[in-house]
């Protein structure tokens, strides 16, 4: 064990190195004692070599997995960024670290306890994550910076950076394993700062599922038979350190409709004294509008609720009835003999200290009425405790109006803002599902489309997808890929018109004439788009002002094009990750762009894969389906745009790649010592 | 007198217009030369224009002067000639009409909804919306849409009251043209620039005021039941008919109040008075009960009344600037000041970043461990959001007896300043359940200090929190408050420093709580807002006031069709609810959105509503004129429409057609 330990701080030591040397081509080391390094090891790892010594083995490989992967991720941001140093523009490369740091910025969850303690601003790491959550965003890039607004805002950045780092020194990390719906289960490393919802996408990577806004973390108490689902916004860290050691809580991952049932059906909630059946034939009109009302005003309106409800009374087996009303302020009781009037009200419980759990099989634990009960009580009380407060309604609705409507009291407008952000998740990973769904070979892709799509979401103006949404989760669960696989895409169709017309109404770029030939002598996928009914996909998301490049195809050399085999050939033999590996690589410089991207990168990882060099096209359309065709055109520019050239994490080429900066050796040394590890076991 | 010598004049004059075919003598009071005037008379034609009347008549009394303010209001029709094109024919005149020749802006008393009563020239012959559309441009509020006027309550006059004079802020020089088109001078409009005392003014308009006296609550009417809160809502003037038409007089007095409560697009930047004004109201409606709420929300708006007026004394201005920005850039300035000052900066800065401590010997008390010892002595260390409790000061070196983490515990004060009794309860969670412990300090200094540590701790916050000097201050002005409250009882607020907490709740408190009782209640909701900015304390107040239950009702009492007895229809932003007297409960509730068409038939003036599903519902209305009910719905309405509606400019138009009725058309 202390061979690990010994290991991981080396490990750290390594990846310090790494940033340091590469830190000090750009910017002179801060001021940082080196005796603070010291510290911050000390503390960041008390912490995790706990976690660590309940780890099984076969969470030790997926974390083992996740280390590799980060490391390997870093190392390419390394070769990636001494890359970019060498190119002359000192726009790009000069430019300071935080909107590289935007740009790993949440759903990159980062397990590696490494950066902390180097101590130049370059470093790739974490910190870059509190530094945007716990300071406004950086002001926007201009395209062309002064020269002291540069030097300023190194300066500035430097500041941050120290104040990260010195942040970064307490930062506490958790090894969770997480329990999946099918009984497995996976190993994450957690650091404070992260919120549930970064942990939810990190789960998305992990099991590509359809990233719907049910999935959730659930957290249960078997000894208590409580269980809640964590807030997105929340911190995953702080709740799980309240669990006792010897604690038989558990972390699940699942799909829970209750969690934004109030967003999908208000009428249910802010209309439940309606008889039901008007509520169902309830117009998609009049729900946004309760959302309006109720969300998006100066205060958060909380549903009016009130009833009878059973309480169970202090340290006994029964349970009393009581008249509950439920405000913005607490939950509060009519005294017996008084009228409802707010003055007479007694207050029963507020919401700062609790947090609201639904109760399981309450009937024989604790002779409730009925089962469908619900507990308040503060998150760090683990076992029975006059503290305490059980609920119980009659029947499953009141009860889902009950917590819910605590919910919404205790937790306002950061509810609609996480439902917000996963909707737009779901969204988001719905068009990526149809498209890389071929590409099972490389499942860690839609982590860059993500990660591009999360500052947007940051700035939240989001027109309401709403009625749009529940179809692109469909899609997500559709296989539309399966069929582009197995039939062949049909060459030219003379159902097509010819394609170059309509191109140039479309995309009003004169820039990329040149193109119009290309489709022309080749069949026209990305033309499709034109003939077909107005695709019911492309989210809100999809239709920005940059949209007419979405139908270009990828901007390869024409050479290249005309050179290719047929396109059906290639389709079915070629793993589908050279379109990620073509779209990179064609991609002119990066353009000035407000995100910042960093450079691409290194070609080597795509030869790694075994593509070859020139990239297919995207593969035409089946007519048949066409449903799932507009999709498939999309892909391709789609992810021109939305992907940015970062070098992709955790993909399988750059396994090998990864030892170059002796990295390697190192891993296989930790490797090593799990193995040994394992065998004293 | 006046009217006497009005009709002692048509009499004659009728005699002359009879005498006279083509040309007849009209004859016009101009109030510019006193009521004791004679009207002038002049020798029309029926075909001679409203302009043309106006040039003689100002040739006639020979001032000179600027009449360009100046109309023709028409007694009995109770109208304004506005149209100056058109002949005395076309607007039916005779010679028996009584027509005044007055300014169309005159000086009205305006009360505030802080209490302060204005005087400025308001329009007395355009629509009342357009008049408060132009007062609230004065005053630099945006969407006057939301705001009207209406008939203030008669004040019972009491012989006794000496100090009823009142002061009135004049703001009567304010040029008309510049009520208009008003440009922003140091974020105030310029007109409010232009002296001390309009800057004075400007301050009363934007700057939330001290807590009243409770006296002055207690003197207040205040509504006791639902149906006295409908009689407020038959005060609205008509938004479609102008003051005079509605017998608004010269130097009369109306209020200006919030009417619609949907409050489009606060901007604290740009919304100070509106802001400010908001949050009087609001106010005052708690204070009064317009608006029912619990004790646990009277003592949060109390805490935050008493944090509104202590930081908006201490920064007097809120000039507007983004201060989350501010912030940030001061505190990297001073970082980066730090970093370029000395190369030992680095570990200063470090010492500076070591939480500071707190080490002091207390007594603990633990009644849960059911020992009858009672308080026992140890040497304490508060670190971080750890308190740790040692033997002695000398033994502190080494491991504690204990080690208490108050992150998300509950802190409770038990003071009693005359026994000189500080203690802190804290409640501490553990898994197994809350643990209760006492902290004893043996004076103020030393409680103020481990109490507010607690307090920070148990956010999360550290010793080294920068809030941690103001959480002590606002402890030592609470405690101070009890000093006062426990020796004098009651009096006026005396100084800054302490605030009779009598003045920050509804008098039913009054009754039922001492001051000093109240004191620890309201300091306890108080530890969490003591944090908020002045803005963000308003618009917390505001937002916990949006957040209660009956907010935004307006009632009138209806009789339903069909009917036999009163009942009450609510008025809210997004739905009618009609309530049962007897029960005082809600029986049904009708959204706009599901509303198909309203009608009101104003010949037996009742309201009918058709909504979807074949709902039909009519009323007539008991305590306001079915108008009022009809603009209120109207309002509602048009309120709704203004988040389609990207133009900033309000569509005046859209309100009427809405609002009016069959008369605005």
């Amino acid at each position: 064990m202390e061979d690990i330990d010994a290991m991981f701080s080396d490990l750290l030591g390594e990846m310090d190195l790494l940033t340091q040397s590469l830190g000090q081509e750009t910017v002179p080391p801060e001021a940082l004692p080196p005796t603070n390094q010291e510290v911050n090891y000390s503390i960041g790892f008390t912490d995790l070599n706990e976690s660590l010594h309940e780890l099984e083995d076969n969470d030790l490989d997926a974390l083992m997995a996740d280390l590799v992967a980060d490391l390997n991720a870093t190392e390419e941001k390394l070769a990636a960024e001494i890359k970019g140093l060498k190119t002359p523009s000192p726009t790009t490369s000069d430019l300071p670290p935080p909107p590289k740091g935007l740009s790993l910025h949440p759903p990159s969850p980062h397990p590696l306890p490494a950066s902390p303690a180097s101590s130049t601003s370059s470093s790739v790491s974490t910190p870059a994550s509190s530094a945007a959550s716990s300071l406004p965003p950086p002001p926007p890039q201009n395209a062309k910076p002064t020269k002291e607004e540069i030097e300023a805002q190194m300066k500035a950045d430097k500041i941050k950076l120290a104040l990260e780092k010195l942040k970064e020194a307490k930062v506490k990390k958790l090894v969770v394993k997480v329990l999946m719906n099918d009984g497995s289960s996976k190993t994450l490393m957690v650091d404070e700062r992260q919120n549930v919802r970064e942990v939810l996408d990190n789960l998305f990577e992990k099991t590509h599922c359809d990233c719907n806004v049910d999935w959730s973390l659930c957290e249960t108490n078997p000894e208590l038979q409580l269980d809640r689902t964590f807030e997105d916004h929340e911190n995953l860290v702080e709740p799980l350190s309240a669990w006792m050691r010897d604690s038989e809580n558990q972390v699940l991952f699942q799909e829970r409709g209750e969690k934004y049932e109030v967003f999908k059906n208000p009428q249910n909630f802010y209309l439940w004294k309606k008889d039901k059946r008007a509520l169902k034939d309830i117009k998609d009109k009049d729900k946004e509008i309760l959302i309006q009302e109720n969300f998006c005003g100066t205060s958060i309106i909380v549903p009016d609720l009130e009833g009878v409800l059973h309480l169970k009374e202090d340290g006994k087996k029964s349970w009393k009835q009581r008249l509950f009303q439920l405000r913005a302020s607490g939950i509060y009781y009519v005294p017996k003999g008084k009228t409802k009037s707010s003055r007479d009200l007694v207050c029963f419980l507020q919401f700062d200290n609790v947090n609201v759990y639904y109760g399981k099989d309450f009937k024989t634990k604790y002779k409730a009425p009925t089962d469908f009960c619900f507990v308040l009580k503060h998150p760090q009380i683990q076992k029975e405790s006059q503290y305490i407060k059980y609920l119980c309604c009659d029947d499953a609705r009141t009860m889902n109006l009950w917590v819910t409507g605590i919910r919404i009291a205790k937790y306002g407008v950061s509810l609609y803002e996480n439902y917000k952000t996963a909707e737009k998740k779901a969204a988001v990973n719905s068009v990526w599902m149809n498209r890389s769904t071929p590409s099972s070979s490389n499942p860690s892709t839609p982590s860059p489309t993500i990660k591009a799509k999360t500052p947007n979401q940051a700035n939240g103006h989001a027109p309401k997808p709403q009625p749009t949404a529940p179809d692109s989760m469909d899609f997500g669960n559709f296989p539309p890929p399966p069929s582009a696989d197995i039939l062949p895409p049909p060459p030219p169709d003379p159902a097509f018109p010819p394609p170059p017309p309509s191109l140039p109404a479309k995309s009003s770029s004169r820039p990329v004439a040149p193109q119009h030939k290309l489709p022309a002598n080749f069949p026209p996928p990305p033309m499709a788009m034109d003939n077909l009914p107005p695709p019911p996909l492309p989210p809100p998301i999809d239709d920005s002002p940059e949209a007419p490049p979405d139908f270009l195809p990828p901007p390869p050399p024409a050479a290249g094009f005309g050179s290719l085999p047929p396109p059906p050939l290639s389709m079915n033999s070629l793993p589908p990750p050279p379109h990620f590996g073509g779209m990179d690589q064609s991609l002119p410089p990066p353009p000035p762009d407000p995100e910042f991207l960093p450079p691409p990168p290194p070609e080597p990882v795509f030869t790694g894969a075994g593509a070859p060099p020139p990239p297919p096209p995207p593969p035409p359309p089946p007519p048949a389906q066409a449903a799932a065709v507009p999709r498939a055109p999309v892909r391709p520019s789609g992810s021109v745009r939305k992907v940015p050239p970062a070098p992709p994490k955790r993909t399988t080429p750059s396994l090998q790649v990864g030892g170059g900066g002796g990295g390697g050796d190192f891993m296989s040394e930790l490797m090593v010592a799990m193995q040994k590890k394992r065998g004293d076991h | 007198m006046e009217k006497k010598i009005r009709r002692f004049n048509t009499s004659k004059r009728g005699k002359q217009g009879a005498d006279i075919m083509a040309a007849w003598d009209l004859s016009v009071t101009v109030e510019d030369l006193g009521p004791d005037t004679p009207p002038v008379s002049l020798s029309v034609t029926s075909d001679l224009h409203v302009g043309g009347v106006i040039l003689k008549l100002v040739e006639k009394t020979q001032i000179k002067r600027d009449w360009s303010d100046h109309a023709l209001w028409w007694e009995q029709k109770q109208c304004w000639l506005l149209r100056t094109a058109w002949s005395l024919e076309k607007y039916g005149i005779h010679a028996d009409a009584r027509l005044h020749f007055m300014p169309q802006h005159k000086p009205l008393k305006l009360g505030l909804p802080n209490g302060i009563t204005l005087r400025l020239h308001a329009c007395y012959s355009s629509p009342v919306f357009q008049t408060v559309m132009h007062i609230c441009r004065m005053l630099n509020i945006r969407h006057p849409e939301e705001l009207s006027l209406l008939r203030p309550i008669e004040e019972k006059k009491k012989k006794k009251d000496k100090d009823s004079t009142e002061e009135i802020y004049d703001l009567t020089e304010v040029p008309l043209s510049s009520a208009s088109r008003p440009c922003l001078y140091n974020g105030m409009p310029a007109h409010f620039a232009d002296s001390p005392q309009m800057e004075a003014v400007y301050k009363m308009l934007s700057v939330t005021q001290p807590p009243p006296a409770p006296e002055v609550i207690a003197k207040q009417y205040r509504p006791a039941s639902v149906v006295d809160k409908a009689h407020i809502n038959g005060r609205w003037l008509d938004s479609s008919r102008c003051l005079m038409q509605q017998g608004i007089q010269e130097n009369d007095r109306l209020w200006l109040r919030f009417k619609y409560f949907t409050f489009y697009d606060i901007e604290p930047k740009y919304d100070v008075v509106r802001l400010t004004q908001l949050y009087e109201q609001a106010r005052w409606a708690i204070l009064l009960e317009d608006i029912d709420c619990t004790e646990e929300e009277m003592m949060l708006f109390g805490a935050l009344q008493y944090h509104i007026s202590k930081v908006s004394q201490s920064e007097p201005q809120m000039l507007s600037s983004s201060a989350a920005m501010d912030d940030l850039e001061s505190a990297l300035q001073s970082l980066e000041v730090k970093m370029e000052g000395e190369s030992s900066s680095a570990s200063e800065m470090l010492e500076n970043m070591t939480a500071p401590e707190l080490n002091d010997y207390l007594k603990i008390f633990r009644p849960k461990r059911l020992t009858l010892k009672g308080y026992k002595q140890y040497w304490f260390k508060f670190q971080d959001t750890s308190i740790s409790y040692f033997k002695s000061k000398e033994e502190s070196i080494g491991e504690p007896i204990q080690q208490i983490n108050l992150k998300g515990c509950e802190v409770a004060p038990d003071v009693n300043m005359a026994a000189q009794k500080f203690l802190i309860r804290l409640l501490i969670p553990a898994p197994e359940g809350m643990n209760e412990v006492y902290l004893r300090c043996e004076n103020e200094q030393q409680y103020a200090q481990w109490m507010a540590g607690c307090r920070l701790a148990s956010k999360g916050k550290s010793l080294a929190d920068n809030s941690y000097q103001s959480e002590i201050q606002s402890i030592h002005s609470f405690l101070a408050m009890q000093k006062t409250n426990s020796s004098s009882h009651g009096n006026a607020p005396a100084n800054d420093e302490s605030i009779n907490t009598h003045s920050l709740v509804s008098p039913r408190y009054h009754k039922k709580y001492k001051a000093k009782q109240l004191t620890p209640r309201i300091l306890d909701a108080y530890q969490n807002v003591a944090q908020l900015s002045l803005t963000d304390a308003v618009m917390r107040f505001i937002q916990v006031w949006q957040a209660l239950p009956d907010f935004g009702l307006s009632y009138i009492v209806v009789r339903f069709k069909g009917s036999r007895k009163d009942e009450v229809l609510g008025i809210a932003p997004n739905r009618l609810i009609r309530i049962d007297l007897g029960v005082g409960d809600v029986v049904k509730t009708w959204r706009y959105n599901n509303m198909k068409q309203w009608n009101v038939n104003w010949d037996i003036r009742q309201m009918a509503i058709e909504f979807e599903g074949n709902v039909n519902i009519a009323f007539s209305c008991v305590t306001a004129d079915c108008k009022i009910v009809h603009e209120f719905i109207g309002g509602y309405i048009f309120m709704s429409t203004r988040s389609r509606e990207k133009s900033d400019v309000l569509n005046e138009e859209l309100f009427h057609k809405l609002t009016g009725g069959h008369e605005a058309l």
